[in-house]
C-alpha cells in the first residue's frame, strides 16, 4: 500500500498528457495491474471450478435429456409391444373362443352319439332278454307238458293197466325182441 | 394165516362148488367167513359180480326179472327161453321180483346183459330225452 501510495505521489510530480486528459496514469497503472491480477485469479481458480461445474452440469443435461428421450423411445417401443401384444392377445382370446365354440358343438355331437348308441344298445339287451325269457318260458313249459303228459300217463297205465295187460304186453315185447 | 387169494380164484371156488352141486347158502357162508377173516367185505359186490361172470362162461347163467304183477308160470317160461337162446345158457335160474314202481313190462338183470322193457323207463325216457332245459 504504501508502495502504491508513493507511485501516486511521484507520478503527481510528472504533469503530462494523461494528467492533461485527466487520467491518472499510476491509477491507471494500478487497475490495470489489479484487474490482471483479478484475471489471473478467475482464470487460475474460479474459472476451471466454474467451468467444470458447467460441464458437468451440461453434461447431467444431456444424459437427462439423453435419458428422456431413450425412456421416450422406450415407452413408444413399449406401446407399440403392448398394442402388439394387446393385438395379438384379442387374435388368440378370438381363436380361444373359436375353438372352444367348435369343441363345445363336437362335444356335443359326441355325447348325442354316444346317448343314442347306449340307448340303442340298451333296447337291444331289453330285446334279447325279453326273447331269452320268452325262450325260457318255451322251454319250461315244454318240460312241464312234458312232465304233466307223462304224470299223467303213469296214472292211466296204473288204473287201466292190469296183470292180463302186464303179461299180453310181455309176450309181445319177447316176440318182438327175438 | 393164509394167502391172500385173488377175486378171480374165490369166483372160481363158488362157481365150482355151485356146479358140483354144493347148496347156494352153504358157498355164500363159506364166501362170508372168507371175506369176514380176510377183513375184504368191502369187495362182496364185485366177487358176487365175478362169480355170476364164471357160472355165466360155464353156460349157467343167473339173474333176476323185475315186473309190476306177478308173473305166470307160463310167461316166466317164455322169458326163460328168450334169455336162454339170447345167452346159450345150458343151466338158468330167474329170480322174479315185483316192484309197482315199473308200471308195466319187465326188466331183465343178467351177467352182462341188461333188458329194461318198462313203462317206467318209457316214461322215463320221454320226460328226459325230449327235455329241452
Amino acid at each position: 500500500m504504501n508502495f502504491l501510495t508513493t507511485f501516486a505521489e511521484t507520478a503527481e510530480a510528472n504533469q503530462d498528457i494523461f494528467t492533461a486528459l485527466g487520467i491518472d496514469l499510476r491509477l491507471l497503472i494500478l487497475q490495470i495491474v489489479a484487474f490482471l491480477i483479478l484475471v489471473w485469479l478467475l482464470g487460475k481458480y474460479v474459472y476451471p471450478w466454474l467451468m467444470k461445474s458447467v460441464d458437468e452440469r451440461q453434461k447431467n443435461i444431456e444424459e437427462a435429456a439423453k435419458a428422456a428421450k431413450h425412456a421416450q423411445e422406450s415407452a413408444e417401443q413399449s406401446e407399440a409391444a403392448t398394442a402388439e401384444l394387446l393385438a395379438q392377445a384379442r387374435k388368440e382370446a378370438a381363436e380361444i373362443v373359436s375353438t372352444a365354440k367348435l369343441e363345445a358343438t363336437e362335444m356335443v355331437t359326441s355325447s348325442e352319439a354316444k346317448a343314442k348308441a347306449v340307448a340303442e344298445k340298451i333296447v337291444a339287451d331289453a330285446h334279447a332278454q325279453t326273447q331269452k325269457d320268452i325262450d325260457k318260458a318255451r322251454r319250461e313249459l315244454h318240460d312241464e307238458t312234458l312232465a304233466l303228459i307223462s304224470l299223467t300217463t303213469e296214472k292211466v297205465v296204473r288204473s287201466t293197466h292190469d296183470k292180463k295187460a302186464d303179461e299180453a304186453m310181455i309176450a309181445d315185447m319177447l316176440k318182438g325182441a327175438q | 394165516m393164509a394167502r391172500k387169494l385173488s377175486r378171480r380164484d374165490l369166483a372160481k371156488y363158488a362157481s365150482h362148488q355151485l356146479a358140483e352141486g354144493v347148496s347156494l347158502e352153504t358157498v355164500a357162508r363159506h364166501l362170508a367167513a372168507y371175506l369176514i377173516e380176510s377183513r375184504r367185505t368191502n369187495e362182496l359186490n364185485i366177487i358176487v359180480r365175478d362169480v355170476a361172470d364164471e357160472l355165466t362162461a360155464t353156460g349157467r347163467v343167473a339173474g333176476t326179472v323185475t315186473s309190476a304183477h306177478q308173473l305166470s308160470s307160463a310167461t316166466l317160461k317164455e322169458i326163460e327161453q328168450f334169455v336162454q337162446a339170447k345167452t346159450g345158457a345150458a343151466h338158468l335160474s330167474l329170480d322174479p321180483i315185483v316192484d309197482e314202481s315199473v308200471l308195466g313190462g319187465i326188466k331183465l338183470e343178467l351177467p352182462g346183459l341188461e333188458m329194461d322193457t318198462t313203462i317206467a323207463r318209457t316214461l322215463t325216457i320221454l320226460k328226459t330225452r325230449y327235455k329241452k332245459a
